[in-house]
């Protein structure tokens, strides 16, 4: 599978009127990656997918994301499931796809089928519960077999045993199918568990650390590496959080 | 309300409600001090002749039906031809929601009875001038639900769909148009009782037919059964509008919303993007 | 944003001076000025009936028609409202006489109590109460059931009486509601006065309104309809809004 993205943002800078929320920001992303962007509230997090996805403009900068010499395909999955609530759950997969033919409508199924909600297809948003929603709203970005995938605090709005079924999943899924993901978070050890790579950011947007967590998968939150990258990731991020305030 | 049908133990209150207020009637009329209000048994001849046909009206009671709704289907018509460009134009575009809420407001606030003179005295006798109450009566509820239906479009769907690169046609299709049903049958819903009370009154004093007309007719040959029967009429059609034919589009329409289908198991999303409720009668000022 | 306020005062001004604008080039030239008399006739018949002197016993008589027939329409409305929201039965007894005066037009019902009160000012009264009761009760049964059922349950939890639990906790939940069915029930109240006085009033502005229809006076009947639109129209929209700001400050929601 050599489906990967490369990401070049070079001086990226984006402000809502007096407002900073990304300072000069540059790094690059090459294929394969599990990337996790962490930091505390209001420091552009968030921001910063919606200015990679296109949804806002860049005040200042440039992004490159490509896929060979194409544009990349980009998936999104946000904080919350953000489904059509009058679409039934197969509908809103086939909402965001580019043509509907059945190689495409075999092909939400199959994604469907892959976060363990086939037999949901037929019903509607408001009948799920609220990870079931998240859990299509992560096949709906598998599904448009996206060259990046974007994710934006995904398990935050959900609780710990839900959260915890679904990073899994999402690990068993990245791993199959090796997409190259930005994941926003501000949970660290959510980071420690799934990520290749840590970009760390400050209040105010700015980047400020960049680490490789070079741990096997699958990775156990007990073993005393992971604990003690984590620790390590924890005692950074604090340090940052005090200054900042 | 109560809703469903006269069965069941809320079935047994009801009918009771109905049989006690027969009751009532019954005892009370002779008591009254004046001979002008008709019993209930009085009632129930005059509309049991009414429904075969057999009236002293120059009209049965299904012709002054039959006319007023075309009246009315017709006012709504224009009311939504109308109000539909306008409501957009008001919830899109910020100048002319300055320039036109106050004139929305006091067209929510004006008793339909000042349209119907108005346009009686405007255009006489006729066809036109209940029409126009109608298209009057409708026009700012439908304006004032269309505006703020177009500034509820959910935004974090519409950045959902310019994340994923949805064509504009589809957005408008399966985003905009859905979130903006609740509010159009509002709109409706609303629109239509106050058109139906203003045609009623249009009429009486501007034209010579139609249910309104008939309800005069009565009153002016002092004849209080007719005047009872066909309020009784009016209650009849306005409890089939609303149930059989509201009821039964919403259910249809709305069917995704989780307390008319199936109710919702575990926690719902923390983020809901269903959106707000529509604006009933009077709450126009929250945008003011 | 200073200045964004000037530019919606501006547009707002533009507004009003479009329609007088519109309405002025419209009278003599699309519709007769008979029957669309220019805003300065208007203005100037408004003068002339103020200072006449008839303006003080025909504002009385529907004033206080409203007033009373409102008062009782209220008391009645919220002890019916509070009956059906605190008990299944009584919501299932009175659920259908509700709706059904709910939906009945404003005209049968002047139209039942002009047969059976004749001329004067009984009828109208009458007509306010049975027309507007039934708005106040749709929203006190509303608030009933948002009192929230926690807060109540704290209450018994802490062995807090019947009069504790009425003053504290469903009064300050209801309030909003109260003030609601006060507005709904008064805009309603207004107009079933105005109309039944068009029946059967021997004074007051729905008589002055029938009288200026029936003389084919646009002028007078438009004069009069704006001077009582506009003095209603204050009361519903400024004077009650402004109490229910000033007693709901505590929710942000309604506040705001």
């Amino acid at each position: 599978m050599n489906d990967v993205a490369k990401i070049r943002v070079d001086g990226l800078r984006k402000e809502f009127g007096e407002v900073r929320a990304l300072d000069d920001v540059s790094f690059e992303v090459s294929g394969q990656e599990f990337v996790s962007i962490v930091g505390p509230s209001g420091c552009g997090k968030s921001t910063l997918l919606n200015v990679l996805s296109g949804v806002e403009p860049a005040t200042a900068g440039t992004i490159r994301i490509t896929e060979g010499e194409r544009r990349a395909r980009l998936g999104y999955v946000f904080q919350s499931a953000r489904l059509l609530p009058w679409r039934t759950v197969r509908d809103n997969l086939l909402f965001v796809q580019e043509t509907r033919d059945a190689a495409v409508r075999e092909r939400c199924e199959r994604y469907l089928d892959m976060v363990g909600l086939a037999h949901t297809a037929e019903q509607f948003p408001g009948q799920l519960s609220g990870g079931m929603q998240q859990r299509v709203g992560i096949a709906r970005a598998f599904s448009i077999e996206p060259d990046l995938l974007l994710m934006d605090e995904p398990f935050s709005h959900l609780d710990a045993i839900t959260g915890r079924g679904l990073r899994r999943e999402l690990h068993e899924l990245w791993t199959r199918t090796r997409k190259t993901v930005l994941f926003v978070t501000h949970d660290v050890s959510e980071a420690v568990e799934l990520s290749t790579r840590i970009l760390m950011f400050a209040k105010g947007g700015r980047l400020v650390s960049d680490q490789r967590v070079d741990l096997p998968f699958p990775r156990d939150g007990s073993s005393d590496e992971v604990a003690l990258a984590r620790a390590d990731l924890l005692r950074r991020f604090e340090s940052l959080d005090l200054l900042a305030t | 309300m109560t809703r469903g049908g006269l069965t069941g133990r809320t079935g047994v209150t009801r009918a009771l409600f109905w049989a006690a207020l027969v009751a009532v009637w019954w005892v009370a009329v002779p008591l009254l001090p004046t001979g002008l209000v008709p019993g209930p048994a009085e009632v129930a001849v005059f509309m049991w002749d009414e429904l075969r046909g057999d009236t002293l009206a120059p009209f049965t009671v299904y012709e002054s039906f039959a006319l007023s709704f075309e009246r009315l289907f017709t006012g709504l018509a224009i009311a939504f031809a109308v109000g539909v460009p306008v409501g957009l134009l008001m919830g899109l575009v910020k100048p002319a929601e300055h320039f036109l809420h106050d004139f929305t407001v006091v067209g929510l606030a004006m008793p339909s009875l000042v349209w119907a003179l108005v346009t009686g005295m405007w255009f006489g006798l006729g066809d036109l001038a209940p029409v126009t109450t109608v298209a009057l009566a409708a026009v700012a509820f439908v304006v004032i639900n269309v505006a703020e239906g177009v500034r509820n479009v959910p935004r974090e769907l519409l950045d959902m769909a310019a994340a994923y690169g949805v064509l504009r046609g589809r957005v408008i299709r399966h985003v905009v148009f859905p979130s903006l049903m609740p509010f159009f049958f509002a709109a409706l819903r609303y629109g239509l009782a106050n058109a139906w009370k203003g045609l009623v009154l249009a009429e009486v004093w501007a034209s010579t037919s139609g249910a309104g007309w008939v309800i005069k007719y009565w009153y002016d040959a002092h004849r209080a059964q007719g005047i009872v029967g066909y309020a009784l009429f009016f209650v009849i059609v306005a409890v089939f509008i609303e149930r059989a034919i509201f009821g039964r589009l919403s259910a249809r329409v709305f069917r995704w919303r989780p307390e008319i289908g199936r109710p919702v198991p575990e926690t719902a999303a923390a983020e809901s993007v269903v959106p707000k409720s529509p604006v009933p009668e009077t709450s126009a000022e929250r945008s003011g | 944003m200073s200045d964004s306020r000037l530019a919606r005062a501006g547009w707002r001004i533009a507004g009003y001076a479009f329609f007088l604008g519109l309405w002025q080039l419209a009278s003599g030239t699309v519709l007769d000025d008979v029957l669309l008399p220019p805003p300065a006739a208007i203005a100037g018949e408004i003068a002339g009936i103020a200072a006449s002197g008839e303006l003080p016993l025909h504002f009385f008589t529907t004033v206080s028609t409203i007033a009373v027939g409102f008062a009782i329409a209220y008391v009645l409305g919220a002890a019916i409202g509070l009956l059906m929201g605190r008990s299944r039965w009584w919501e299932a007894f009175l659920g259908d006489g509700v709706m059904a005066a709910l939906t009945t037009p404003g005209l049968v019902f002047a139209l039942v109590t002009a047969m059976i009160f004749g001329l004067g000012n009984l009828g109208p009264v009458v007509a306010v109460i049975v027309t507007s009761f039934s708005y106040v009760t749709v929203n006190v049964v509303e608030g009933v059931r948002a009192a929230p059922s926690d807060l109540v349950h704290m209450s018994r939890a802490f062995g807090r009486t019947r009069t504790q639990l009425l003053r504290h906790v469903y009064l300050p939940f209801l309030a909003p509601y109260l003030f609601t069915a006060a507005r709904y029930g008064f805009s309603v109240a207004w107009k079933i006065a105005t109309l039944s006085e068009v029946i059967v009033g021997t004074a007051g502005i729905g008589f002055m309104m029938r009288r200026s229809f029936q003389e084919f006076n646009m002028t007078g009947f438009l004069a009069w309809v704006l001077i009582f639109f506009a003095f209603a129209l204050f009361l519903e929209r400024v004077v009650l809004q402004r109490w229910m700001r000033r007693t709901l400050a505590w929710r942000p929601e309604v506040a705001a």
